[in-house]
């Protein structure tokens, strides 16, 4: 095979066999690799009922035909099992250097079954793959594992690993390869955690080769070239980071300020800027695998109370720990992000989690005596202390580790945890860009803002200008993010890549990779097969249309201020129009002639 | 009214705010021929190309993207608040 | 003036593009490790640095080798002729620098050799970190650079 290592590792935990299998080819093409490859994998080999961090449930690690090669941005891998957080499949991307490993050791995902009876790291080295003890490493965060298992197994090789976070099974627990890039999202860590896996360590020495070499090339420098060319890849996310967002959201008055209690607009949306960000605490930037974007920060504080230095944050992250909870302090959004890398938890979740806590401290429904602090808006102090303690499930962090859902259940106000799904939506307020609202509301993992990007044309105007205050045309959009976005996590590129090139331009890659002759829109195709497939999982564990809705304060209480004044999320005129786009019934299930028209069972 | 700068744009204008007076900025478009004449003419070939709105920039009216009112024609009022950004991302 | 390839490492966002394209140019696959340049970072100092081979006006590598393998040429690459190596890995271990290594995918001792004439990392490089040019107005840019931040501190001193 080309690009595609043509080989699996199945891991059993339980009995500590070690299998080295075929990847189907048929499988391949059909769905691609990463994201869409192993949800196949999921579906065909796992019950959806199943609980999350049961033995049942599988956790894969999947790299796609493009991770590893000269293919730009091509540094990703994905991690996949059904979600703690959600109960979804949950799959969450990551860049850094562990995927491409992976592909030189000569696989392209690997298959974790079962549940190990103590601690264990896994160790691949070319042929050499072995399960060592970890129990050494139990309890150590996210740098130290990583460090001891370095010099354990190779200096040069890659670790994936958790921290404390999965360890004690935070239900949004993250996987971080390369120390600080992140399978943030959904909870996979605490699966990770569940089955007494500690870490991955890989090195590989073989090469990948490609079906049309000199092709291929050329596609991936016609690629590269256009993302130097383009303002957003060649400019403005290399100098400013993703944190740039937090102005732009702010001034179009859809930055969700206090757990999207007090609309979209933040008073010190400045000082949690990208370009305060830039201006005083940036070291520089750095890239993951093989980009030529490079938009990753190196920060530092250098001093004061939160005194740190690390990468991020980005954001969504910056949002979730700033605007969310009131908190216009960068040193301590960003401390508290380094605190989240370190102990492996997702930023997103932890500051939306929080934001709930503390608006329900000022509703008085939680007490300074049952927390343990005062955690009023806008704390920076209490920001950081409580983001360590659900690290550790530390006092009332144990009840903030079930994440926001779970936790304001608990005190009889559910609805406000602003979560589609039990996950937390991340940052922007979709009474302000509409079609974000729809977007979080029928993501095949909850809350998730990127599988539909569609602020990229409602805010930047890529590839075209949106009126994010309308509802028309919404559907249609959505369905084509979120199919493209789906080939792109399959395939092994990162998203980013997608402000410059589109379709034609990953199509291409792919074919003179692998040798596969599919048209565009059979590529496209691909990533339908795949958000559909999501879905069927999705519904067999228990999903219907009633699921793909929004908290109450979109749906009914309009934003008091800024141009998007007076708007709610408009969900009832677009949920219809997107069903209908995507073939399914008024139910929201695919229809038979949709999944077979797909080829999916 | 309120003309405000982001990203790589303060660093063409030094400042992260002005306050423009009305006369001859009644429209978007007569704001950025002002704007050009005050910064010079590496920020004017990014507000203007070949007189019409500049592709790299964002220009938003009251939080509103100008794109989506009537462009270079949009009216400008007293209190009106301006935001001009370069095309930047996230995700 | 024959040209080299310049290092700025504060440029280095760490990507491994030049690893990347190298080892395409070489073996036509892709696998950093066959890769004739390596990026080393460290993180702590949030620095990456490429490395290889500096083709060295003084070469410990052509000094030690027994067969005259290796030569300097008129353009200044320290060439390798391979019909005339015996892999012996003499060289491998004379570069002080370490950046001529024996390669057992290969079956041969590698190191840097310029692209003949058009080296790719260079080309392939996002940030301009690895630039191939003439040696004396690059230094005189990097010492450019130094002598403005003197002129910094000697300020701030004046005030």
């Amino acid at each position: 095979m080309f690009g595609w290592t043509g080989n699996l590792l199945r891991v059993n935990l339980t009995d500590g066999t070690i299998k080295k299998e075929a990847l189907c080819p048929k499988d391949a093409e059909m769905y691609l690799g990463a994201r869409g490859l192993a949800t196949k994998i999921m579906m065909d080999e796992v019950d959806p009922k199943v609980d999350p961090l049961s033995e049942e449930n599988k956790l894969i690690f999947m790299t796609g035909p493009l991770t590893g090669t000269f293919a730009s941005s091509g540094g990703r891998y994905e991690v996949v099992a059904k979600a703690p957080l959600t109960g979804t499949i949950g799959a969450s991307n990551s860049g850094g250097h562990f995927g491409p490993e992976l592909k030189y050791a000569g696989y392209d995902g690997i298959i974790f079954e079962g549940r190990a009876e103590k601690p264990v790291y896994l160790w691949i080295e070319d042929d050499n793959v072995e399960l060592r003890d970890a129990l050494h490493l139990w309890g150590k965060n996210v740098f130290e594992t990583t460090d001891t298992v370095l010099a354990e197994t190779a200096e040069d090789a890659r670790v994936a690993c958790i921290g404390p976070g999965g360890e004690k099974m935070v239900l949004f627990a993250g996987v971080l390869n390369d120390r600080n890039r992140a399978a943030g999202r959904s909870g996979l860590g605490a699966v990770m955690g569940s089955k007494n896996l500690k870490a991955v360590a890989v090195k590989g020495s073989k090469s990948i080769k490609v079906a049309d070499p000199e092709g291929f090339m050329e596609a991936c420098t016609d690629a590269r070239t256009k993302l130097k060319e383009h303002p957003v890849t060649g400019g403005g996310l290399p100098t400013y980071g993703t944190q740039i967002l937090i102005n732009i959201l702010n001034q179009s008055g859809a930055l969700p300020t206090r757990n999207w209690r007090d609309g979209g607009i933040f008073e010190e949306a400045e000082g949690i800027s990208g370009e305060t960000l830039a201006e005083k605490y940036l070291v520089r930037n750095k890239g993951c695998f093989g980009c030529n974007i490079g938009c990753g920060r190196i920060t530092r504080i250098p001093e004061g109370k939160f005194k740190s230095f690390g990468e991020g944050p980005e954001y969504e992250a910056g949002w979730a720990l700033g605007a969310c909870c009131g908190v216009g302090d960068l040193e301590a959004v960003s401390k508290a992000n380094f605190i989240c890398n370190e102990l492996g938890i997702d930023p997103i979740t932890t500051g939306a989690t929080i934001a709930c806590a503390m608006e329900m401290y000022e509703k008085g429904i939680l007490t300074e005596e049952e927390v343990g602090r005062a955690i009023p808006f806008g704390d920076a102090e209490a920001l950081v202390e409580l983001t360590r303690m659900i690290g550790l499930r530390e006092g009332f962090g144990d009840v903030l580790a079930e994440g926001s859902y779970r936790m304001a259940s608990k005190y009889g106000c559910p609805e406000l945890s602003m979560s589609v799904k039990k996950q937390e939506m991340p940052a922007y307020d979709a009474r302000g860009v509409q079609g974000m609202g729809l977007e979080y509301a029928t993501s095949n993992r909850g809350g998730c803002h990127v599988r539909g990007y569609l602020t990229s044309p409602e805010i930047l105007g890529i590839p075209e200008k949106l009126d994010p205050l309308v509802t028309e045309g919404k559907a249609g959009w959505l369905k084509i993010f979120q199919d493209l976005t789906a080939v792109v996590d399959s395939a092994g590129i990162c998203l980013f890549t997608t402000f410059a090139i589109g379709l034609p331009e990953i199509s291409s890659m792919l074919r003179t990779a692998t040798g596969i002759n599919a048209t565009d829109e059979e590529i496209l195709k691909a990533g339908e097969r795949i958000w559909n497939l999501e879905r069927m999982f999705n519904i067999k564990a228990g999903f219907t249309a009633a699921d793909d809705t929004l908290p109450p304060r979109l749906l009914k209480e309009p934003l008091q201020s800024g141009p998007a004044k007076g708007k709610v999320v408009d969900l009832e005129k677009m949920l219809p129009e997107y069903y209908e786009v995507r073939g399914w019934g008024a139910d929201g299930v695919p229809t038979a002639e949709k999944l077979q028209d797909l080829s999916i069972g | 009214m309120k003309v405000k700068f982001f990203a790589t744009i303060r660093e063409h204008t030094g400042s992260r705010e002005i306050d423009v007076a009305e006369q001859g900025c009644g429209s978007v478009g007569g704001l950025l021929q002002h704007l050009c004449s005050l910064y010079g003419r590496e920020l004017c070939s990014l507000l203007l190309e070949d007189g019409k709105l500049g592709s790299k920039i964002i220009v938003l009216v009251n939080g509103r993207n100008v794109v989506h009112l009537q462009g270079m024609d949009t009216p400008l009022e007293k209190d009106d608040e301006v935001s001009i950004f370069p095309v930047v991302a996230g995700g | 003036m024959s040209k080299i390839l310049m290092i700025s490492p504060e440029k280095c966002i760490g990507c491994r593009t030049c690893e990347l394209v190298c080892s395409f140019t070489k073996i036509n696959a892709f696998n950093p490790k066959n890769s004739r340049v390596s990026v080393f970072t460290y993180d702590e100092a949030a620095v990456s640095v490429p490395m290889m081979c500096m083709q060295c006006e003084d070469p410990s590598c052509m000094r030690v080798c027994p067969t005259d393998a290796i030569t300097k040429t008129a353009d200044g690459l320290v060439a390798i002729d391979e019909r005339k190596c015996i892999g012996c890995k003499m060289c491998v271990s004379a570069c002080p620098l370490g950046n001529i290594t024996f390669n057992t995918y290969e079956g041969k001792v590698v190191k840097c050799n310029l692209c003949e004439g058009d080296p790719k990392c260079a080309q392939y490089c996002p940030s301009g970190a690895i630039e191939y040019r003439e040696a004396a107005p690059g230094t005189m840019g990097r010492k450019k650079v130094i002598a403005e931040k003197f002129s910094e501190l000697f300020g701030e001193v004046n005030e």
